[in-house]
């Protein structure tokens, strides 16, 4: 498309945005019945391939237009008789055609989603014009969601680009960053960043269906904006070095290579490399940071028993902040003798340590044997080098970005324990802030807005694991303490219902299972109409986008994240690819 | 204006009229032609010929009995009958002052008032007054062959209408047809077959 555009002179590319200017003019239809429980139904006057399911057409009826989605297609007939008969062997093609015309048809089901107040014709009434102009500019009139019907017989035309942009925001201005195109016609739709990140928001779809890039464009977006701080727990190393794509075998550029200077990696463990590459520093994390609860939150993973709360709690009673470094050092099944010659627990053993504290010394020997691949983490330390923690907090405050690579310690355990453990402590220290700011401390600022990206989100935010971890906290406070989660997951069904539908925005890829899709539709009205919507997307690069942070779902064409989009965000319009360069020359 | 005189009135009401015309004047009228019948100063009354009749009499009985009747004689009984042959006229419409109408006329012919056919430029433009208002009067008389009407009237307009240059009128008549009869498959499809062997 790009390409075909530059070897058009200006006239031929200002005809061509004319005429299709017209196309989505034409009317496609005109209303024909439904209501507001129920949702519209227009008669199709244009042959059906035209149209899709999910196309976004505006209504217009008198001084208002509404937009809507498509969100079905039935064929009718006006007796069935018509529709039963082939009349196309029997009568010759133009009277068969004539018939047809008028006998069969197609239904639209248009889903309603907006309605707003249009202008009065320019030529006719300048005046009144000019006074609707001015409401707009001052927003007091905005696409409101729809209170009353369109009149019947009111015509349905496709929208065009300036209908999707009164929607959804125009590309460039304010927070407005284009997320992919309409299917029909092409017209960039926006997502408004800055409402984005205000909830916590999720990206879904199966395997292969574009999520991880789809995630690296709003990333970019996100990291363009300046506007917010982003920490990302890269479980797979795939965000911040640059990457090879898995099915086309293409480079995929990092975040670290496009913003060198602003997103700082961040590598799991002493002398941890990514990629082969040298972390901007390593994070090692204190065994005094280490809390009971982080350990119970492995419950599930490291299969630990029903005694294991009493068992912890005793043990900080006993060493307070350094339960866990005593525990790690005390030893099993070590035996001295006494002056009776009795076999009693050696002093540094888990078992002397049970019976005095009152623990079952079975249960205590369990858990230290279960916590045993906590203890050979070779990330967890006594004392780590730097405090890298206060680094990441640092640089999230100064408009820095961090993406924090597991490296080498993939498994679901350092992911679980560390993206937890990390996200309670930044969480306490932004709430603290918030208060502090909120109070009225002197000197106390706004904190920056911070989002936390998740990958395979449902392993922290599973029915279990829903009520243990910081990050559903996070999600259901919304914005309250300036943080908010980005989760990325292909199994939207395994995540908590609660913390499903307390997701702003959402923004979904083709999904194959039914639960899947019930679940990324948790507290939507229009859950029926959308279902099918979702079912039927295209496996790869189309999403729905639906929720808090767009004004009405829509099917998207997502971004390719590709060099064109890079040039685009970092505004190197003028640069061009070799190929184009060596096309033009004749090559 | 056409001046083909195929009769004169032999009894009418207001939805139609009997034409009575001689032999000699039968090659000019055909099934589902269009007439005229000028009744006084731009009035006149615009109709469409679905039946032509004709009455045996007590000579042609008798003729047909009789044994080697001349030839002479035959066509003399032929021709000059004493029993009109007796044209079946719907009524469509009519025109006064020089506007045309698809209802039925204020009143009807009187007896005797000579009947034109309509030439096809009187015949394009009542077909293509309007939007098609009477065929109301065609398809609402059941009692009529109304399929084979509509097939011949169609063919004939359809001639009309092309030589004055309106290639459209054809379609736009068979989509009006559609759209009266769609409630009735029965009935459409029989229009539509008659039509289809034009």
């Amino acid at each position: 498309m790009f390409n075909s555009q530059l070897d058009m002179n200006g006239s031929d590319m200002s005809e061509q945005r004319a005429s299709s200017l017209e196309e989505s003019q034409k009317s496609i239809g005109y209303i024909v019945g439904g209501g507001l429980k129920a949702n519209l139904q227009a008669r199709l006057t244009v042959p059906a391939q035209r149209v899709q399911e999910g196309a976004f057409v505006v209504v217009e009826s008198g001084n208002w237009l509404f937009y809507g989605l498509v969100t079905d297609m039935q064929l009718g007939s006006t007796d069935p008789r018509f529709a039963d008969e082939q009349t196309e062997t029997r009568l010759p093609p133009q009277l068969a055609k004539l018939l047809h015309g008028q006998t069969l048809y197609t239904n639209l089901e248009v889903m309603a989603a907006l309605m707003m107040e249009q202008g009065p014709d320019i030529d006719e009434d300048p005046e009144a014009y000019q006074a609707w102009f001015q409401k707009v500019m001052e927003e007091q009139i905005r696409p409101e969601p729809v209170k009353t019907v369109p009149q019947h017989h009111a015509e349905v035309r496709l929208a065009h680009a300036g209908d999707i942009a009164e929607i959804f925001g125009k590309e460039g201005e304010k927070a407005f960053f284009r997320i992919g195109d309409t299917i029909e016609g092409g017209h960039p739709v926006c997502v408004n960043l800055d409402k984005l990140v205000q909830r916590s928001s999720g990206i879904f779809g199966a395997t292969g269906t574009g999520k991880s890039f789809l995630t690296r464009v709003i990333l970019a977006g996100l990291i363009k904006r300046d506007k917010t701080a982003v920490l990302i727990f890269d479980m797979h190393n795939e965000y911040g070095p640059d990457d090879t794509a898995s099915d086309t075998g293409m480079r995929v550029p990092g975040l670290k290579g496009k913003f060198p200077s602003k997103v700082r990696m961040v590598g799991l463990g002493r002398g941890a490399t990514i990629r082969g590459k040298t972390p901007d520093y390593t994070l090692e994390i204190a065994e005094s940071d280490i809390k009971p609860e982080d350990v119970m939150m492995l419950a599930q993973e490291l299969n630990l028993r029903e005694t294991t709360p009493t068992t912890l709690e005793a043990l900080r009673a006993s060493f307070h902040e350094a339960w866990f470094h005593e525990f790690k050092q005390m030893r099993t099944n070590t035996y001295n003798f006494d002056e009776d010659g009795k076999r009693v627990p050696a002093p540094d053993s888990v078992e002397a340590w049970a019976n005095g504290a009152g623990v079952h010394p079975g249960a205590a020997e369990a858990l230290h044997s279960k916590l045993r691949r906590l203890f050979n983490a070779p990330y967890i330390v006594e004392q780590p080098a730097a405090n890298a923690l206060q680094q990441m907090i640092d640089n999230l405050d100064n408009g820095q970005h961090v993406v924090l690579s597991f490296g080498k310690h993939e498994t679901d355990l350092d992911y679980l324990f560390v993206s937890n453990l990390l996200t309670r402590r930044i969480r306490d220290v932004w709430e603290h802030r918030t208060n502090n700011f909120r109070s009225g401390h002197q000197g106390a600022t706004e904190p920056r807005p911070l989002v936390i990206v998740v990958e395979e989100a449902h392993k922290l935010l599973n029915r279990e694991m829903a009520s243990q971890t910081t990050f559903s906290t996070i999600a259901r406070e919304m914005r309250k303490y300036y943080v908010t989660l980005l989760i990325i997951d292909q199994r939207p069904s395994q995540i908590y219902d609660e913390v499903m539908s307390q997701l702003g925005t959402r923004i979904t890829g083709w999904l194959g299972d039914s639960d899947d899709i019930q679940s990324v539709l948790t507290g939507l009205a229009s859950r029926d109409a959308l279902r099918g919507m979702l079912a039927h997307l295209q496996p790869k690069e189309e999403v729905l986008m639906l929720g808090w942070g767009v004004p009405m779902p829509i099917v998207v064409h997502s971004r390719r994240y590709d060099d064109t989009f890079w040039d685009e965000l970092l505004e190197k319009k003028d640069r061009r690819s070799n190929s184009d360069i060596l096309k033009d020359i004749g090559f | 204006m056409s001046e083909i005189e195929i009769g004169r009135l032999l009894r009418s009401s207001t939805t139609g009229f009997v034409v009575g015309c001689k032999v000699n004047q039968l090659n000019a009228p055909s099934f589902g032609a269009m007439v005229r019948v000028p009744l006084e100063a731009q009035y006149q009354v615009y109709g469409v010929i679905y039946d032509i009749h004709i009455e045996d009499d007590g000579l042609v009985r008798q003729l047909i009995t009789a044994q080697d009747v001349p030839e002479e004689v035959l066509k003399d009984n032929r021709e000059n009958r004493n029993v009109p042959v007796e044209i079946g006229v719907l009524a469509l419409g009519y025109e006064h002052g020089r506007r045309i109408f698809h209802l039925l006329p204020p009143r009807p012919p009187l007896s005797l008032d000579a009947i034109f056919l309509c030439s096809p430029g009187e015949v394009a433009s009542f077909t293509g007054e309007g939007r098609f208002g009477y065929f109301r009067h065609i398809l609402g008389d059941q009692d009529k062959p109304i399929e084979e009407l509509l097939a011949a009237h169609l063919r004939q307009a359809r001639g009309a209408q092309v030589d004055a240059g309106n290639e459209a009128w054809y379609q736009q008549a068979v989509g009006e047809l559609i759209t009266l009869m769609r409630d009735d498959y029965q009935g459409l499809i029989k229009i539509l077959s008659a039509v289809s062997e034009i």
